[in-house]
């Protein structure tokens, strides 16, 4: 053997996400086809994602469909349904992020048809990190920060946070006992992402969820 | 180390080793893989490497050393539109010292080769 044919190296110049964007795309022209606008939403665990979509539920009604992503349970499921939304629940088994493919499959089982439906968010596993890499075929991507996390969070979990469409500050009925800094928060996200909108709510009051509401409602009814 | 952080390289040395796979058609030891990453693709690099370590021993393509090529982002400062390059997020510009910017790239996350063991070929 001679040594020139022994080294043998294969070009593959292949995007490591280029499965995900795949499917993202075809989640994208599913939804998009049926008139449906599709939000993605990332937060730490407890952040209140599933308390944001329960007081949307009540805003929209069967206009919306959720998919909840968790590692394990079908409780965030059960909390959208007595909402008033149908709800599919991904069970990740451990994942820590949704990906578009796992949406995919939870569109298939859904019924996308109700001409009533115009609407449908997918709450991501709760965390920072592992979710902002992966495209599920949203129009809108939108993090929730709650106050007690704190205004730093912004900056130590860039990537999240340049990648997002609207950033909801959410618990702002907590906003008095903590030294959280909203426009220290509006500033430092802005700086990462100039083009970011940005609604302050509390779940749990109501307070700023109809003007969220109604912005969200004019993306696909304006 | 952050476990979900880990948990996101897992699954991408996972979709890495089936990208190899099928660009190859087959599994075979392999001496080295090429790879690029962005630095604001939220991948860390060490927690990639340790998993994608285990992962192609487990999937029967040897022990590669994996060769990382960290390129460097390209933004815009929208303060004083100077274009220019960071090796993170938090690297403000050259020319005013604004964050204010605007990402043009430095997401990306490619398999760009991989070398073969000797008489694999
Ligand atoms: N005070 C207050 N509590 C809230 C608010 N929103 C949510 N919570 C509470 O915060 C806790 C977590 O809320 P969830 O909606 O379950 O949070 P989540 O982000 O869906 O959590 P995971 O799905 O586990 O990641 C619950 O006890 C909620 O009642 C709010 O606006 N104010
Ligand atoms: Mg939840
Ligand atoms: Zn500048």
């Amino acid at each position: 053997m001679c040594d020139e044919v022994t080294e043998q190296k294969v070009d593959i110049t292949t995007s490591v996400m280029s499965k995900n964007d795949r499917f993202a795309a075809d989640n994208r022209e599913l939804l998009g086809g049926k008139g449906i606008y599709t939000l993605n939403l990332i937060s730490s665990p407890g952040a209140g994602k599933t308390a944001v979509l329960e007081s949307m539920a009540r805003f929209f009604g069967p206009r919306m469909a959720v998919i909840e992503g968790d590692i394990q349970t079908r409780r965030d499921a059960e909390r959208i349904e007595k909402a008033g939304c149908q709800a599919w629940q991904i069970e990740t088994g451990g994942a820590c992020h949704l990906d578009a493919h796992a949406v995919n499959h939870a569109l298939s089982h859904m019924n996308l048809d109700p001409d009533s439906l115009q609407l449908m968010a997918i709450e991501n596993v709760g965390n920072l990190i592992c979710p902002s890499g992966y495209d599920l075929g949203e129009d809108m991507r939108i993090g929730l920060l709650s106050v007690p996390e704190g205004d730093d969070k912004i900056l130590k979990y860039p990537s999240l946070f340049s990648s997002i469409n609207v950033l909801v500050i959410n618990k702002m009925d907590l906003i008095s006992h903590l030294d959280f800094d909203v426009d220290r928060a509006i500033d430092e996200c802005r700086s990462l992402n100039p083009d970011v909108l940005v609604f302050t709510v509390s779940a749990k009051t109501g307070e700023g969820m109809e003007e969220f509401c109604g912005f969200v409602e004019n993306q696909f009814s304006g | 180390m952050n476990g979900g952080a880990t948990m996101h390289e897992l699954s991408l040395a996972h979709d890495m080793t089936r990208i190899i796979g099928n660009a190859l058609g087959r599994k075979v030891h392999l001496d080295r893989v090429n790879i690029t990453i962005g630095p604001l693709s939220g991948i860390s690099p060490e927690s990639l490497r340790f998993c994608f370590t285990e992962v192609a021993k487990i999937e029967g393509f040897g022990e590669p050393e994996l060769v990382i090529n960290l390129t460097r982002a390209k933004l815009i400062c929208l303060d004083c539109d100077t274009e220019y390059e960071a090796k993170d997020f938090y690297q403000g510009c050259p020319g005013c010292g604004s964050i204010s910017r605007r990402i043009l790239s430095g997401r990306e996350f490619t398999v760009d080769s991989v070398e073969l063991e000797e008489g694999n070929d």
